[in-house]
């Protein structure tokens, strides 16, 4: 029977075919394996998410792209040693707990992390008089505002030098007695206290401890906060770092900051999107075997999928030089519709009859519905989004890609004994059962109203504009880094101070200006700590009018001479001071460029931008309890309060504009394919109407649950919109056979739960981006569905009985 | 100092002791808590041409907090708890150090608690013990600190005592600057142009 069907075309490739599909089989395997090298050579991926973000059109935006990586906030990773307990008996009475091996510990990290350059600076508590280079030393008297209101004469002299003696025969003797005859007036000191965070957690054993007995570090790390590789790098270097100290063992590091945070939700991401992942493979793999009992054709049909993913891979390293993970990851989602190809056409199967025969018969209405989802993806490479145009070239190439191979590879290789689907009771019935469905006229009209009523009473704000939201930290992980930042008096991440002004200088000058208002506004609690660039050097016109204020060398000789009269300093004790003195005087004011050498000028390099021919300076706020009082300081273009959130938030608003744009463009795009396609309005309507109309029931069941819409909503719904056209084109199809019918019945069975299968596990995944995805393509696999039965035309079949059709299909 | 009756006179031999009975003079001079004595300090630095004296009070407050008074010239109270120093001036904030960063006050702290709590072990926890004792009742402790980083500043600490009396206590730092605090009656005994030989005469006293 076989034989007498297959048209004379197919018989030599039939017949003398086993070797020839393996030859076939072993090229394509050959071809993938080469895309899958060139892959592995080539593909660069990147993680900033920043490159996936539409270009920022306000200065805000600008400065939140920037910041929201490379911000001193987004780059601080907080620190908490903690968990040992002193060995042995307790020393005396008081049985306090010893702090000195975490601190110890906390000594030691520090010195670590100083040496590695990933790290622009490490805070423990303990004053580090190397983080003034030494070369800078006489500089003190240009960056300590000591001068600015009190020359360096006589009666200062003479006050100082007494509270010295006074030091002397104190307990802190041992600590000022080597800096004593370089600086007798502690400028070094007063600079350290200057540069210690304002609000900072209690001094124990010399270095930070919180109320709960950890040790406490702040590290910035030079990498990005956003970008999670880095920030793994760089978390990794402290792990690495604290576990090579001796005493580490039975002591815990615990991390916190927005860097850490970026790292734990990509893995746990990640971690829960794989195991979903292997449980609905499993699943899908038990279906495919259960819908057509061939392995063979479950292993072939799997390869256009895996040819789609490696050429639309291997097309964006061609076409970009780095590659989003976030591209990759909507891409494999939106190329969900592309293992559609294989089950239409192991669902289309005829007994007996050659695949290529199959497809043949097939390929009109599998090429409209693959260039009508190219057409719709072709919208996203528009949005002028980098990350957008990488989705784009990557479905488009891998859906063309598991089409033609569909088409023009699969279909050669298929085993040529298999099963029509055609015959199996339960399919008769069911079509029977879907064919007596009512197909009332209004559906549409009821649906309408429906969709209308349910987006009106929706609870709720329509947008979810804080992505944020999407990727949620647990509870008690935020907790935590409240305690911590809390203890830490670490910067807030969503306010930055923002000074703008033509030049370097004008920054560090405008901070200067506003040093004063500002510390007003902390003495009124407005903010706990607002840190200026200017804290960490004075503008050059302010180190010049210090400098004038130095005296000369006869001068202050005398005046030291004078103000010794009566102490007991040995009278040569002082020679390195008049030293530094006459050499400050002389100095070539700090710019920051010189200061980028030392640690703190890697503070200061953090808080200072270069943009667009004018320099931005950056102040970190912490614990903000009065917003307004804050916005107050300014709000023109040279001080300005950025409210990293609110910019977010708009920036967000912005790309979901950009892929509303896109998307409408793609609508009209697909109306007119579909339309020419099928040579009929009436024909695109039935195609296109139920497909519309479950797309907007989906985000109108979505709103009046209470969920607020999102990026992934939208790329969810354009998924489940694309695997809708796909049930509609083939529901449509009027092929006036009711075994064709009935195949097409399965195979759109087996897609809707393939889809669900897959789509549904991730819907009760706990991470929201996840579940977003999941139940919005369930929803919608299931309302397209549903719809694209209820409002296709009614199969022309008469009241025929259906078996007699069948059997007479069996015959012909 | 006034408060030890350091107990039994056990130690008291021609010849230097063996540890044991170090130790046994420790632990015999214990007391509780709080224990305070007076102190006049001398301290004789490089940075200075004469030396800096200052007199006051010492207390243990138990545990391991200690409180160093002092009354002239100028007023100035430091105490030491939790592992930290605060030093308040009148009329000034108070300042705040890590004892980590005053290794003295450490060796201080370590020397003067253990003696006052009796408490042998951690003394030798702290110190290598060397004792002498002469027939005449007085006695000699010379502490040298373990710690290597403690030792890098402070070289050693002598303490000199008569019966159930410490009279003395030398701080020698390893930058040879010395302290020497006259402790208990001895402390009004402080002359106005201190030497060290005077000191030292005074501390292996004459009753």
């Amino acid at each position: 029977m076989r034989h007498r069907q297959s048209g004379p075309g197919q018989s030599g490739s039939s017949r003398a075919g086993a070797g020839a599909r393996a030859a076939l089989l072993i090229a394509w395997l050959l071809v993938l394996a080469g895309l899958g090298w060139m892959v592995s050579q080539r593909l660069k991926i990147s993680t900033d998410l920043r490159s996936f973000m539409p270009a920022p059109t306000t200065p805000d935006q600008r400065l939140l792209m920037e910041q929201v990586g490379d911000g001193p906030g987004s780059r601080l990773l907080l620190l908490a040693i903690s968990g040992v307990r002193p060995m042995g008996p307790p020393p005396l009475a008081g049985d306090v707990p010893s702090d000195a091996p975490l601190a110890a510990l906390s000594q030691g990290l520090a010195g670590a992390l100083r040496k590695d350059p990933s790290y622009t600076q490490v805070l423990n508590g303990s004053f580090d008089l190397g983080a003034l280079d030494p070369s800078l030393l006489p500089y003190r008297y240009l960056l300590s505002p000591t001068l600015d209101t009190q020359p360096l004469d006589e009666t200062y002299l003479a006050d100082q030098l007494q509270q010295r003696v006074d030091d002397l025969s104190s307990p802190a003797a041992s600590l000022l007695k080597g800096l004593l005859p370089r600086d007798p007036t502690l400028e070094v000191l007063k600079l350290a206290e200057r540069w210690t965070p304002a609000k900072s957690p209690e001094l124990r054993d010399g270095v930070w401890f919180s109320p709960q007995h950890e040790a406490l570090l702040l590290v910035q790390t030079r990498a990005a906060g956003f970008d999670p590789d880095a920030q793994q790098r760089a978390i990794d270097g402290i792990q690495h770092a604290f576990h090579a100290l001796p005493g580490s063992a039975g002591t815990q590091l615990e991390f916190s900051g927005p860097g850490y945070f970026s790292v734990v939700v990509g893995a746990q991401t990640r971690h829960q999107a794989d195991w979903i992942g292997r449980i609905s493979s499993v699943g899908f793999i038990v279906l495919m075997l259960l819908a057509y009992r061939s392995l063979s054709s479950l292993l072939l049909s799997a390869l256009p999928i895996a040819s789609a993913a490696l050429a639309g891979i291997a097309a964006l390293t061609v076409a970009f030089p780095e590659v989003h993970g976030i591209t990759l990851a909507f891409g494999f989602t939106l190329l969900g519709v592309a293992q559609e190809y294989p089950i239409r056409v192991l669902s289309h199967r005829r007994a007996g009859e050659d695949a290529v025969q199959s497809v043949r018969a097939l390929w009109p209405l599998l090429l409209t519905a693959i260039a009508s989802a190219c057409i719709a993806y072709l919208a996203f490479y528009a949005s002028g989004v980098n990350g957008l145009k990488q989705l784009a070239v990557f479905t488009i190439v891998g859906l063309l890609v598991a089409g033609f191979s569909t088409r023009y590879l699969l279909s050669h290789l298929l085993p040529v004994q298999v099963r029509d689907v055609a015959q199996m009771p339960w399919l008769m019935k069911a079509r029977a059962f879907v064919d007596r469905l009512p197909r009332p006229r209004w559906i549409p009209i009821v649906v309408t109203l429906l969709i209308v009523l349910m987006l009106a009473l929706a609870p709720g704000p329509f947008w979810q504009n804080n992505l944020a939201a999407l990727t949620p930290l647990p509870q008690d992980m935020l907790l935590h880094d409240a305690r911590l930042r809390e203890a830490l008096g670490a910067p807030d991440v969503r306010y930055l101070l923002v000074l703008q002004a033509p030049t370097e200088q004008g920054v560090l000058a405008l901070s200067e200006k506003l040093q004063p208002k500002v510390d007003a506004l902390v003495a009124q609690h407005a903010v706990d700590a607002l840190e200026l660039p200017s804290l960490y050097l004075p503008s050059v016109a302010l180190q010049r009018a210090r400098q004038k204020k130095l005296p000369d060398r006869g001068t202050l000789q005398r005046a030291l001479g004078q103000a010794l009269q009566g102490l007991p300093f040995r009278p040569d004790l002082f020679q390195p001071f008049l030293d530094d003195v006459e050499t400050a005087r002389s100095l070539t004011p700090l710019t920051p460029e010189r200061y980028a050498q030392t640690p703190l000028g890697q503070r200061l390099a953090a808080m200072l931008v270069q943009r667009d021919g004018h320099w931005l300076g950056l102040g970190t706020v912490s614990g903000v309890h009065d917003v307004a009082a804050l916005q107050a300081l300014g709000s023109g273009a040279s001080v300005r309060l950025l409210d990293l959130k609110a910019a977010s938030e708009s920036l967000v608003a912005a790309y979901r504009t950009r892929i509303l744009q896109a998307l409408l463009i793609a609508s009209v795009l697909l109306v007119l394919t579909i339309t020419l396609a099928l040579r009929s309005l009436r024909r695109a309507w039935h195609v296109l109407a139920p497909m519309t109309l479950a797309t907007f029931l989906v985000l109108a069941v979505e709103r009046i649950v209470g969920i607020e819409i999102s990026l992934f909503h939208l790329v969810a719904l354009i998924l489940a919109g694309g695997l809708g056209l796909h049930y509609a084109l083939f529901f449509e199809r009027d092929t006036g056979d009711a075994a064709e019918q009935r195949r097409t019945l399965h195979a759109t069975i087996v897609c809707v739960l393939s889809a669900l299968l897959v789509f549904g596990m991730l819907g009760w995944a706990t991470i929201p981006v996840l579940r977003a995805i999941g139940l919005t393509v369930s929803l919608g696999v299931a309302f397209h569905f549903c719809l694209s039965i209820l409002m296709a035309p009614h199969a022309d079949l008469g009241p025929s009985d259906p078996l007699a059709e069948d059997s007479h299909a069996r015959e012909d | 100092m006034t408060l030890p009756l350091w107990a039994k006179a056990s130690a008291p031999e021609a010849t230097p002791a063996a540890s044991s009975s170090a130790q046994a003079l420790i632990s015999a001079l214990g007391q509780p808590a709080p224990a305070r004595t007076a102190f006049a300090e001398a301290r004789f630095m490089q940075v200075l041409d004469r030396p800096l004296v200052v007199s006051g009070e010492l207390a243990w407050l138990g545990g391991d907090q200690l409180q160093r008074r002092v009354d002239q010239p100028n007023q100035e109270t430091a105490t030491i708890a939790d592992g930290e120093v605060t030093q308040q001036r009148a009329g000034k904030a108070p300042r705040h150090f890590s004892l980590k960063r005053a290794p003295q006050l450490q060796v201080l702290l370590d020397s003067f608690v253990a003696l006052l709590s009796g408490d042998a072990g951690r003394l030798q926890q702290a110190f290598q013990i060397r004792y002498t004792g002469v027939a005449s009742g007085s006695w000699k402790l010379v502490l040298t600190p373990r710690d290597a980083a403690v030792a890098k500043s402070v070289a050693s600490i002598t303490i000199d005592g008569d019966g159930k009396q410490s009279r003395c206590m030398h701080m020698q730092e390893a930058d040879g600057d010395l302290a020497i605090d006259l402790l208990g009656p001895l402390s009004a005994k402080m002359p106005a142009q201190p030497t060290r030989e005077a000191l030292q005469a005074l501390c292996q006293g004459v009753r």
